[in-house]
């Protein structure tokens, strides 16, 4: 155990070196601007009430404003009362920056909005995947058909190929058809995961035959025998094949950003981080991380709740 | 219940002809077993009446009917299989239960939740139960139903297989080495309660191993399959007694046969390295032997036919089997003897050893069995020689 220490602090600094940036993330979505880009505050920040000038502004009395609330500062000139209504503003506009950063990555941008639409797309495509894969890995493993070998070489061929490659060709189909700014422009591209049918294909190489012959003799037939025999039985490895799709497609900035070009309603977390890309006034790191870790949060979530299962499908996989 | 019969069937896989031509009927109600050594085709032959593999030319028919084109789940035939194939997901009340849900039930009335209102969903589903009830009574495993397969041994396991082979009462039952998983002990335990069942179903039987003592002990008749083909099909007692060729001699029964080379004098007698035999045969041919049980061999005095040294023993409790070096025979004999013997049969001891000449099997050359033997009353006056 005591030999080995030099293999765990390596182990350590690579974890440190992984793990920094998503420090950085999570502790900058607790602090002011301030301590931002003073870069200090330690992880927490000291959370001291900080005004939020933009709510201010837009909160600066005009002439209205000031009529208005003459019966609530009798005996008093305009410039006082102005100044009486700027500190009510001041005085409401502040508040902890962990709370500020928050509430501006929810009001800012509709950011329930943009995890419901990751939602949709990822669950579509990854139930689409499976729909495909899975038949097709069975037929690929399990029969016997004329050219099966050439198919398989197919899809590994098609393992080699990079996504944006033939990431143009892809938009100008889709564009062709009228597709682009709609959830089929984010599905359709990626229902049929040759990695898919590889990872399932390799599983379903280890299912003893016997099974299968036994599923027919009870009468199955062969799409009775993929959903009712393979898929069960396949559990692990499709767990597997989930983290891979899920993670990759909940987090892909890429392709989403090339076929939704106008329509707010259909952009995914990640294309929310860009309301927070300031133009003239700066940017806001704090809500910009906030928001970060609010798109990352539901896939450690769901890692926590599954770890043992994920990482079991890991090393099945062999990746990583 | 149904006559099955195999006529003239070949199968190749590319080049390599597996079957070679095998016919064989099996009569409604028997129990057959197929046995050879691994690679002999036995259990391509099954896989062929299973429907499972489709014949290159020949023909199988079932009842009658020939079953060529008929899929696997429409021949009403059930398999046990060498590895149990339990579905993994399913309890074990679910496993027996997927043949008879697949034949009785409609495609509608299979879907999950909407399948269970589905007309006659109900009467179909409470029929079942109690069929896999009584299934799982026979085999004695009900108290097992809601376990998953990972939950239990391997015996178990083969019970659970073996009810789900017989839930929906099928014209014959394929098992395919059934019992080749299972601990030692185990297997004689389940040796008899599968002949029970059989002698209860009263169902037809065809059983591959290849352990020639299942094959013995089980069934009623036997075909001993060699590379291809059935050597010969007989009662246990008659492959045993009676082999038609040197090949089914050697593999049925333990320890193997003495096979001793043998020459034939100019009278057409036998003589046994240089020795006379009193055994004569129809014809003169080159490459004859002979085989002789070990329980044929018997210890004897000096005047003995063959003397040797022991080489080997293996005390077994109630017999002993001595391995003796003859000298002059390229293979040690194997010969049976009384455990109170063994004083008489220490390591390195000269032992002379003879034997019934009544019990010798003679074969030619090409392994066939020679059965015009006369077996002479008295020795031929050999002292001449």
């Amino acid at each position: 155990m005591t030999r080995d220490w030099w293999k765990h602090l390596i182990l350590t600094l690579g974890a440190l070196i992984v793990i920094a940036p998503f420090y950085m993330m999570v502790s900058y979505s607790f602090k002011s601007p301030g301590e931002i880009d003073r870069g200090e505050g330690g992880f927490f920040g000291r959370q001291e009430m900080m005004v939020d000038e933009r709510c201010v502004k837009l909160r600066d009395p005009n002439r209205d404003d000031i009529a208005a609330a003459l019966l609530r500062f009798p005996n008093q000139t305009d410039a006082q009362i102005r100044d009486a209504l700027l500190a009510e503003a001041t005085a409401d506009c502040s508040m902890r920056p962990v709370v500020f950063n928050y509430t501006k990555a929810f009001t800012e941008a509709p950011l329930l909005r943009y995890l419901l639409n990751g939602v949709i797309v990822t669950a579509s495509i990854f139930f689409i995947q499976v729909l495909v894969a899975v038949p097709a890995a069975y037929a690929l493993a399990k029969l016997k058909f004329w050219g099966r070998e050439a198919v398989f070489s197919l899809v590994l061929f098609c393992l080699l190929i990079p996504v944006h490659a033939i990431a143009l060709p892809l938009y100008i189909m889709l564009a062709k058809l009228g597709l682009t700014n709609t959830y089929a422009a984010l599905v359709v591209p990626w229902t049929i995961s040759v990695f898919g049918i590889f990872l399932m294909r390799q599983f379903f190489m280890t299912v003893p035959d016997d099974l299968i012959d036994a599923a027919r003799m009870d009468g199955m037939g062969e799409f009775a025998i993929v959903w009712r025999v393979m898929l069960p039985t396949a559990i692990p490895a499709l767990l597997a094949f989930a983290i891979f799709s899920v993670v990759a497609h909940w987090n892909d900035y890429f392709w989403p950003r090339i076929v939704v070009t106008g329509n707010r309603d259909l952009f995914t977390p990640p294309l929310g981080l860009r309301e927070f890309k300031g133009d003239g006034d700066g940017s806001f790191f704090g809500p910009m991380m906030a928001t970060a870790t609010v798109i990352v949060m539901p896939l450690i979530v769901a890692f926590l709740l599954a770890q043992k299962r994920f990482i079991e499908g890991i090393t099945l996989s062999g990746m990583k | 219940m149904a006559e099955l019969a195999i006529e003239n069937v070949t199968k190749r896989f590319g080049d390599t002809e597996v079957l070679k031509g095998v016919s064989l009927t099996i009569q409604d109600g028997e129990f057959l077993s197929l046995v050879g050594p691994s690679g002999c085709g036995k259990s391509t032959l099954l896989r062929l009446i299973a429907g499972l593999e489709t014949q290159t030319s020949g023909s199988i028919r079932l009842a009658g009917q020939d079953v060529q084109g008929v899929r696997a789940a429409d021949r009403n035939l059930s398999m046990v299989f060498q590895s149990y194939a339990l579905y993994p997901h399913l309890s074990v009340r679910d496993n027996i239960a997927v043949p008879l849900r697949m034949r009785r039930m409609t495609g509608r009335q299979r879907l999950p939740v909407v399948g269970r209102v589905m007309p006659g969903a109900r009467a179909a589903t409470r029929q079942m139960a109690a069929d896999v009830t009584h299934a799982a009574k026979t085999l004695e495993i009900d108290h097992l139903l809601d376990r998953k397969p990972g939950q239990l041994s391997g015996g178990q396991r083969q019970r659970v297989a073996l009810a789900r082979a017989m839930v929906r009462d099928p014209a014959a039952f394929l098992l395919d080495e059934p019992l080749s998983n299972l601990d030692a002990k185990l297997r004689v335990q389940t040796r008899v309660e599968i002949a029970e069942l059989h002698r209860r179903l009263g169902a037809t039987f065809v059983y591959v191993t290849h352990d020639q003592v299942e094959a013995m002990t089980m069934s009623s008749r036997i075909a001993v399959m060699m590379g291809g083909q059935i050597l010969q099909c007989a009662a246990p007692d008659q492959i045993y007694e009676d082999p038609a060729d040197i090949q089914v001699a050697e593999f049925i029964g333990a320890p193997k046969i003495n096979i001793l080379p043998v020459a034939t004098a100019p009278d057409l007698t036998l003589t046994l390295l240089g020795q006379n035999l009193p055994l004569r045969v129809a014809r003169a041919t080159t490459g004859l032997r002979l085989g002789l049980r070990p329980q044929a061999l018997h210890l004897a005095g000096a005047d003995a036919r063959l003397t040797g040294i022991v080489a080997h023993t293996e005390n077994l409790g109630a017999e002993l089997f001595a391995q003796i070096e003859v000298p002059g025979l390229a293979q040690r004999l194997v010969m049976r003897a009384e455990p109170t013997q063994r004083s008489s049969l220490r390591l390195g001891a000269p032992v002379g050893i003879d034997f019934d000449c009544r019990a010798a099997l003679v074969f030619d050359g090409a392994g066939q069995r020679v059965r015009e033997v006369e077996h002479l009353a008295h020795l031929p006056m050999v002292e001449a020689l």
